[in-house]
């Protein structure tokens, strides 16, 4: 222990740096295989279907700075779609169908957080249980069917635009900006970093933890519930199997973005340099004839290298 | 003593860490079958001593010698290997085991390429013979219980053949019968021949059952005696080493209207029917031996843990039962563990300080920590005075005044200091009795909890002694260390009956 | 050795309670070939478990078993196809995962990344990878001597039964009577006293989830060999269903305890339970909804108990009469 001021203290956030730099990067070289990928049509393509994953990694975001986890994301997202389609069908007015599902993605949240806070289960477990729970529900209820037809309005909110830019993307960039404003100028905000640092000394210090993390699972779950409607109205057919994976996507892109996954540190524009790398690499090698799925390898290997690098500074800064 | 009989001898062992001196030139040395005590008070340097021989630190100078060859322990499993094991406070043991797989995790005997039970069990009994210890061998032993699982732990060590075994504490949390249990085993291992370094606050243990005793003092040796030549004066004035006053800036003052209440504050197995009062301007003490429930009252009151009975009243209204509300109405508590409760490390010393400020559902004030910082880092001469800093980067006597100036910047009217002093540097502490001294001369109450009990009997105006999670004595300024140790042990009732 | 046997009596009265109301309900349920047709089921399920038994044991978790299983199963079905010899086709599948798990434990072990990161991140480079290989396509046509192994049957008893047994057993011996095995216990109760009693944590770490992924790589010869083709999305879940028998049969997900026995109730469980809703005319799509619970439910347990026994917390000996 010294009495001067470390170096981490003035230090920029680094792995936000690195990722600006690895994105120049990789869209020159995307440019380079194919001339289209530069075009803002194309940005905005790739911004509309990383729009659910997007959603989703917001509230992960924060789950992961509070050292949590949510893997329910993508089952929420699922359950949600089913919950409006079928409220749809049965004649509910579409927009209020929507609003209901993303109630239901709030009270997914909302019970993984009762389930933590009171249960005491860790993170992990108890969205790995809901995960098979809302998929179970989400399969159980809608016996594998799809519901569709819905209102050319509705259908907008997936397929339209709004002057150039994707509608989903428009909604997208305000959920962020709210969700960025909150964790960086609210107390709630201090409270999710006070909590992902030190739970207890944050308890000790009158922070409602229970509270906090309840919230921050709930708006987790709203925010797949947001993306479930999104999904839905983007191929025109809620199914039960939507979202499948889309937690690991999420979790891909806020750990890229530079939060640890034990918690304490990340932030959304971080997340949001992550999901634009993951969907850079993703669109630039389906533009240049890669095949989708061979894209996988690539994101996972980004992210253990990300992930790898961030451990060696760290380990290698502790030493110090 | 030599270095032919010597068992183990330290010579001029030296150990800074940053700018402080731990350990100045110590040395020390045990005989086979010796029980021999360290006292000191906390920070003094003993368990940077028990580190360096345990392995777990290395001295920067000076040398080890095991049977007057030199040897030095780059590792805790080397000094294991030569013989040297400590049964610590916090036991290393599986708690989800039995009693006989934790007795030889690691080392267990094999028999046709697979672990031998029978030899497991044959080996235990013998050694519990030998020693006159009787275990459940099969019993899970996290449902055990803290006295026998520390029984656990020195026979394990005897099982992988220590010679000397380094006792921290190890009474600290033991009832009266089992600390004359534990006596026995201790006797029982002196007759075999093994040595024993004996560490503990308690000073009628040190005359029941030490053969030598040492004394540290601010990182020095500042006294060695054998049994029968030295008394409680001896060891106490060498352990202080100074007069009480220099240390203790008092000015005594009236009290005023009573602040805080606790009445028939219960929890079942923790808390026996507390009851006390802090007025405007008062230190009130809260003395006791470690586990004895001194913590568990101010996390009662601070809303921390939950409690069956009784009721807390600030100024005649009920306190709300969570660290918020206590917060809010004025009540502040500075936790015993600094790093792991009192800071957020990885914050910075402006955000840790306005923490307890903030409340659910606001935006963050532009100049709010700024402005809190200034403040109290001039008042409490926090160095250095930079907002920005990482708490994590101050040293552990700054790291306690930013988490005081936390507290502070809440406005409360009771304090609550749980161990305000531990691990602080001398000129720190000196600095944090001036403030207590200052705080209520403003009007605030203090509870301060401490195990050390020289800072009790010289900072409060009211002792109050626990035992065994309940209140066993209430000794008023001037009372004795003997006093207090008495209503603590719960030897003798001392003093008026709270 | 101290073993609690809590656990896996509740899982056998639950069992039996299911019996009694498929006895009431659905008597269909009790004949021969559904019995055989559960555990052959479970198979592959209880010998990726006997792994995730080790791997949680050290408080560690494991989440790319499905997609090593997909890749053992590439791995064995290519070979097979090639003509490579049987026994070394199941030889290759059974190196694949323990080099995966190699990897896996290297990361987790000596990079100390989370081993839910790695094996997460694992999980997308395999199957990356399959696809690369594979092109995305099935694989057709498996030869008639690979796929005895999984089909056919011995003294009356399906091949992968014999083999869900070997391994159980083997696994029980080894959880209970080797070092190693206790090593795994000291590692997830308290990983700096393990360090101190000798025990090489890291290594630990490692072996263990090489043993997963090895024992994955042997699941394939109770599971690609019961199928004409393999699917280039096998395994898909697969993680789930193992990590739920392995917790559901007790074994804490802190570490510390957990028997292999209790892992094969759990997957007996988990394979019951899935027949019964069939025969109890219960839609099999809530069936991932059922398994869920039985997690929550288990781990509440957990979490319970240790909250009960709050092991080394200051008690007050006087309530507690030393005997």
């Amino acid at each position: 222990m010294s009495d001067r001021p470390s170096k981490r203290t003035l230090a920029l956030p680094w792995s936000e740096l690195v990722l600006v730099v690895g994105l120049i990067i990789a869209a020159i070289y995307m440019n380079g295989l194919s001339p289209a990928f530069l075009s803002f049509s194309n940005f905005f393509e790739i911004t509309r279907i990383s729009v659910e994953t997007g959603l989703a990694a917001l509230g992960m975001t924060l789950v992961i700075i509070t050292g949590g986890i949510d893997l329910s994301v993508g089952s929420v997202l699922g359950l949600s779609g089913i919950v409006m389609g079928i409220l749809h069908h049965m004649g509910l007015e579409v927009w209020l169908a929507a609003a209901i599902a993303v109630g239901t993605g709030a009270l997914c949240g909302f019970i993984n957080g009762q389930l933590i806070t009171r249960a005491g289960i860790p993170p992990l477990i108890v969205t790995l249980a809901t995960l098979a729970i809302f998929r179970g529900l989400a399969l159980g209820i809608s016996q594998a069917r799809s519901f569709g037809s819905y209102p050319p309005e509705f259908l907008a909110l997936g397929a339209g635009y709004l002057g150039s830019v994707p509608t989903q993307l428009l909604v997208f960039g305000v959920l962020a900006l709210l969700v960025g404003l909150l964790l960086a100028k609210t107390t709630l905000g201090r409270f999710i970093y006070a909590i992902g640092n030190n739970a207890m000394a944050a308890r000790f210090s009158g922070v409602p933890v229970n509270r906090v993390l309840v919230l921050v699972y709930t708006l987790s779950g709203a925010l797949a519930g947001v993306a479930g409607v999104i999904f839905t109205a983007r191929v025109s057919s809620a199914r039960s199997d939507a979202g499948i994976g889309t937690e690991l996507d999420a979790i891909t892109a806020v750990v890229l973005g530079g939060a640890s996954i034990s918690g304490g540190s990340g932030s959304i524009v971080g997340t949001l340099l992550g999901l634009l790398l993951v969907g850079v690499v993703r669109n630039g090698l389906t533009l240049a004839f890669i095949p989708a799925e061979q894209q996988a390898i690539i994101i996972g290997s980004i992210l253990l290298v990300a992930v790898l690098l961030n451990q060696v500074i760290r380990l290698r800064s502790r030493r110090n | 003593m030599d270095a032919e009989t010597s068992l183990l001898k330290l010579e001029n062992i030296e150990k800074r860490f940053g700018g402080t001196r731990a350990l100045r030139g110590v040395s020390f040395d045990l005989n086979p079958g010796e029980v021999h005590a360290l006292l000191g008070e906390n920070g003094a340097g003993k368990s940077t001593l028990i580190k360096i021989l345990s392995g777990a630190y290395r001295p920067d100078s000076g040398r080890i010698l095991l049977e007057g060859n030199e040897a030095g322990f780059g590792s805790p499993r080397q000094a294991q290997a030569a013989g040297i094991a400590t049964i610590y406070q916090e036991t290393s043991l599986y708690p989800d085991l039995s009693v006989l797989e934790n007795l030889f995790m690691g080392h267990q005997p094999m028999r046709a390429g697979r672990i031998d039970w029978a030899e497991m069990s044959h080996r235990a009994q013998g050694l519990f013979e030998r020693l006159g210890m009787e275990l459940p061998l099969r019993a899970r032993l996290g449902d055990l219980g803290k006295a026998r699982a520390q029984l656990v732990e020195i026979a394990k060590a005897l099982l992988q053949q220590a010679r000397i075994l380094i006792l921290d504490e190890p009474t600290a949390a033991l009832t009266t019968r089992d600390t004359e249990r534990l006596m026995e085993v201790v006797r029982g291992l002196r007759t075999q021949g093994v040595a024993m370094i004996y560490i503990t606050h308690r000073l009628e243990e040190v005359f029941t059952i030490a053969d030598r005793v040492s004394v540290l003092r601010d990182g020095e040796m500042v006294g060695s005696a054998k049994a029968g030549e030295f008394d409680s004066n001896w060891l106490i004035s060498k352990m202080v080493g100074r007069v009480a006053g220099q240390l203790f800036p008092r000015n005594p003052r009236p009290t005023g209207k009573p602040l805080l209440e606790v009445r028939h504050l219960s929890q079942p197995g923790l808390l026996e029917d507390i009851n006390l009062t802090i007025h405007e301007g008062e230190i009130v003490g809260l003395a006791g031996l470690v586990g004895s429930g001194r913590t568990e009252v101010a996390r009662a009151i601070f809303g921390l843990d939950s409690y069956a009975s009784g009721e807390v009243l600030l100024e005649g209204q009920p306190l709300p039962r969570s660290p918020q509300g206590a917060i809010q109405q004025g009540v502040a508590l500075l936790p015993e563990d600094r790093g792991r409760q009192g800071l957020i490390l990885p914050f910075s010393l402006g955000k840790n300080m306005t923490l307890p400020l903030l409340r659910l559902g606001g935006w963050l004030g532009g100049n709010l920590e700024d402005k809190v910082f200034a403040e109290f880092s001039q008042k409490l001469d926090i160095r250095p005075p930079l907002a920005a800093l990482l708490a994590s980067s101050l040293s552990g006597g700054n790291q306690q005044k930013v988490v005081i100036a936390k507290w502070l910047a809440t406005r409360p009217k009771v304090l609550i200091l749980d161990e305000p002093t531990q691990g602080v540097d001398v000129g720190a502490k000196a600095e944090i009795h001036r403030l207590m001294d200052e705080l209520v001369g403003q009007g605030l109450g203090i509870l301060m909890i401490s195990s050390e009990l020289v800072e009790v009997l010289g900072m409060a105006d009211r002792i109050l002694v626990m035992h065994r999670g309940r209140i066993a004595g209430e000794l008023p300024r001037g009372a004795t260390q003997e006093d207090v140790m008495r209503a603590a042990t719960g030897s003798i009732a001392a003093g008026v009956q709270a | 050795m101290y073993v609690d046997r809590g656990r896996e009596l509740s899982i056998i009265f639950f069992l039996v309670l299911l019996g009694i109301v498929l006895a009431v309900f659905a008597p269909g349920f009790y004949n021969a070939r559904n019995a055989s047709d559960i555990l052959v089921n479970i198979s592959y399920i209880t010998i990726a478990a006997m792994g995730m038994t080790a791997v949680i044991l050290t408080a560690q978790i494991d989440i790319s078993v499905g997609a090593i299983l997909a890749a053992c199963s590439t791995v064995a079905g290519l070979s097979a196809k090639a003509g490579v010899p049987i026994p070394l086709v199941f030889l290759y599948a059974i190196g694949t995962g323990a080099a995966i798990g190699l990897i896996n434990g290297l990361l987790v072990a000596y990079a100390r990344i989370p081993s839910i990161i790695v094996t997460l991140g694992m999980l997308t480079v395999i199957r990356g990878v399959i696809i690369l290989v594979t092109g995305g396509s099935w694989i057709y046509d498996l030869p008639a001597n690979f796929r005895t192994v999984g089909t056919g049957s011995t003294l009356g008893l399906p091949n992968p039964v014999w083999l869900m047994l070997a391994t159980l057993l083997v696994g029980a011996w080894v959880f209970s009577q080797t070092r190693w095995g206790r090593s795994l216990y000291a590692v997830g109760s308290n990983p700096a006293a393990a360090r101190l009693a000798g025990i090489a944590v890291e290594r630990t770490y490692v072996s263990v989830f090489m043993l997963s992924g090895a024992l994955v790589g042997l699941a394939t010869m109770a599971f690609a060999t019961r199928f004409t083709t393999v699917q280039s999305n096998t395994g898909q879940g697969f993680e789930f269903v193992v990590i739920t028998a392995v917790v559901v049969g007790g074994t804490n997900i802190f570490g510390g305890s957990g028997t292999a026995l209790g892992s094969f109730l759990g997957a007996l469980l988990v394979g019951v339970t899935g027949t019964a809703l069939t025969f109890l005319r219960v839609s099999a799509y809530w069936e991932q909804s059922l398994q869920g619970l039985f997690i929550l439910l288990a781990v509440a347990l957990d979490v319970a108990r240790k909250r009960g026994a709050l092991n080394f917390s200051f008690r007050w000996p006087s309530s507690r009469r030393p005997t």
